[in-house]
């Protein structure tokens, strides 16, 4: 009995399908009728840094690459989404395919030569490479209806903006439209999980000389996270485009994917939902913060924070640790409830067993 | 491209600017190499001795104290990080302990702008009195505050290589560096090493703050991320040559202060030690595959 009690929180932490379907049904159906246009543009952001924080997590938690520098690539794919959108009239789901595209043929053209650096090295070189990025956009600027191959007229007065799908001109619409985007970046990420890049990327993520020996080719696999990871970064800043209708070179800088790093270790850089935890810390706090009138920057105290204790205490992040410690304190409540029933364990129930109760997540 | 004389006072102020990365370079090599860590909190700790001794000016605290301050501010707080969270982290992954410091880097930004905050649009300074002296060779104009930023480091670099090699303190960090293990074994007082080497980096740390809120700007955000510009340097040497760290410092800050009269070229100045990394980092590591352990690398 007791030991049912306490396995039923697991579900909290890896879900049944039935209750994953439930949650996204009231997300996509739901939810916008919920919620202001604020909140309704937050969560579009969400979905959006969800996807960022998927991708980061792919390389962080599955292959063990450290990126510093995944905000910037999300900045690359906006910019193509951006210039394509302004310069065709190709059908958005198309562009925002490109914008992929191309930005995991950059991502991977970066990865080639990062491939032969490890750890911090790796992780450092993407944080210079980052900061690269950054200070070329913040030169050619984001295309804004201008011509020429950059886009950008820094004479124009009345500045398009940024183009939605015709189906999703809504506020509301384009937040489905982005959740389901999110969806299917996620069945991506799941399918290659379960599947055979999956168990090579854990077992490079384990050691990569023993992954080398068991006939693991690491140079494709590890090349094959970085293309998959900015193939889902620029999907998910030619998203970004459209949502926010114009964009800035000073709204990606580089200190955001030191950020994003730290919020991505705090939700959980090993489970799917900790992208969905880092992608909420990373926007609807910082919202909801504001419309409290609170200043970001205690966002910002309690993100580092997180990062040391995550680190030191509890590596698999929030999506792991708050259903573990859900069933802990609730295993503690039980026992307060039966100690407060009657002091002595009564007939037909079995004492608490110390070694059960420390096995069971 | 323009005449040589364009250029000239630009070699100065690079190379002023090449002295300070040098000291945090230098800073930051030795302790990583005492302890593993590399330090990414150090622009943001000399940010905050910095808006320290700026508040302690508008309060009309004399100058030395001011300098005092920062320094002080800068040595505490990351002596009080490497004693609370060093010892926590030792065994991890270089990586991980660097990561960590991105958790302090937060928290001391988030503190910076919630304590000075710029949202008012104010700008502060930090000025020297050396601003205002100085001499002129030929037409240039150089201040006492850039010979000071070069000769800081050029003799702080001598002084800690000097340190390592002939004192008993900076063997023992040097004998950490090789094996942790093995020299806690040898009866070397470990935490007591390591915590000098973290209140070394520290009052480097408060030295190139000061410094730099006067050289570039006294900004937050702009100092704790101007540490990346130092990494460039640290990473061409590898996180392991003292000397290699002070050349390529110096090489980073004239090469991106040498471009600003460049037109074509000015607005991506501030890529250079991004790209003079990423160059340094590939080209080293060309014929062999780059490991993470100090050891090896």
């Amino acid at each position: 009995m007791r030991r049912l009690k306490s396995l039923q929180f697991k579900h909290l932490a890896r879900p049944k399908p039935a209750i994953t379907a439930v949650l996204l049904l009231f997300v996509l159906l739901a939810l916008p009728q919920l919620m202001s246009l604020y909140y309704v543009d937050t969560m579009t952001q969400v979905a959006v840094y969800s996807m960022v924080a998927l991708a980061l997590g792919v390389l962080v938690g599955r292959v063990g690459l450290v990126s510093l520098g995944q905000v910037a690539v999300l900045a690359v794919g906006a910019w193509v989404a951006a210039r394509l959108l302004f310069a065709t009239g190709q059908p958005y789901l198309l562009i925002v395919l490109e914008a992929g595209l191309v930005t995991m043929i950059a991502g991977t053209a970066i990865g080639l030569p990062a491939l032969r650096l490890r750890g911090l090295y790796l992780a450092l070189i993407t944080l210079m490479l980052a900061g690269g990025i950054t200070v070329v956009l913040a030169t050619v600027n984001f295309p804004n209806g201008g011509h020429g191959f950059l886009g950008y007229n820094g004479s124009l007065v009345h500045i398009p903006p940024i183009r939605r799908p015709s189906f999703a001109a809504s506020d509301p619409a384009y937040f489905r439209f982005a959740v389901i985007i999110a969806i299917a970046m996620f069945a991506l990420v799941l399918a290659h999980v379960k599947t055979r890049p999956g168990r090579a990327w854990a077992a490079i993520r384990q050691s990569e000389p023993a992954a080398l020996a068991a006939g693991i080719n690491t140079t494709l696999y590890k090349l094959w996270a970085f293309a998959l990871a900015s193939f889902i970064t620029g999907v998910a800043g030619g998203v970004l485009a459209g949502a926010i209708h114009y964009l800035y070179s000073i709204g990606f800088p580089t200190q955001d994917s030191i950020t994003l790093l730290a919020v991505v270790l705090m939700g959980g850089a090993y489970s799917l939902w900790g992208a969905v935890v880092a992608g909420l810390l990373y926007q609807f706090l910082p919202s909801l913060l504001n419309n409290w009138g609170v200043s970001a920057d205690w966002l910002t105290i309690l993100f580092g924070i997180g990062v040391l204790q995550v680190l030191t205490t509890a590596p698999a992040g929030l999506a792991d640790q708050v259903p573990r410690d859900l069933a802990r304190l609730y295993r503690l409540l039980y026992r307060l409830l039966g100690r407060l029933r009657g002091s002595r364990p009564r007939e037909g129930e079995p004492a608490p067993d110390p070694e059960t109760a420390e096995r069971v997540p | 491209m323009p005449p040589w004389s364009n250029f000239e006072p630009f070699v100065v102020s690079g190379l002023a600017l090449g002295g300070v990365y040098a000291l945090s370079g230098v800073g930051l090599v030795v302790l990583y190499r005492a302890t593993g860590v590399l330090y990414l909190a150090f622009g943001a700790v000399g940010a905050l001795g910095a808006l320290t001794a700026w508040s302690l000016a508008q309060a009309g605290a004399p100058g030395w104290l001011t300098w005092l301050a920062c320094v002080a501010v800068a040595a505490a707080v990351t002596l009080g990080y490497g004693t609370l969270f060093g010892p926590a982290l030792a065994k991890r992954d270089p990586l991980v302990k660097a990561v960590a410091t991105i958790g302090l880097t937060l928290v001391l930004y988030g503190l910076m702008d919630l304590l000075w905050t710029t949202s008012g649009g104010q700008a502060r300074s930090l000025t020297l009195p050396t601003d205002n002296s100085g001499f002129t060779i030929g037409q240039i104009t150089v201040t006492d505050t850039q010979v000071i930023a070069l000769a800081a480091g050029v003799v702080l670099t001598a002084a800690t290589a000097t340190f390592l090699r002939f004192t008993k303190l900076g063997t023992a960090m040097r004998a950490m560096a090789n094996d942790r293990e093995i020299t806690a074994t040898l009866g070397v007082p470990v935490r007591r090493v390591e915590a000098a080497a973290w209140l070394g980096c520290g009052i480097l740390a408060g030295i190139a703050g000061l410094l730099l809120a006067d050289l570039v700007a006294l900004d937050a955000t702009t100092l704790t991320f101007l540490v990346i510009s130092s990494l460039a340097a640290v990473l061409i040497a590898r996180l392991r040559s003292i000397a290699l760290t002070f050349a390529a410092a110096l090489v980073v800050g004239l090469l991106h202060d040498l471009l600003t009269p460049v037109v074509s070229l000015s607005n991506y100045r501030d890529m250079t030690p991004f790209v003079i990394a990423a160059i340094g980092l590939l080209v080293l590591s060309r014929h062999r595959v780059m490991v993470q352990s100090r050891e090896g690398a």
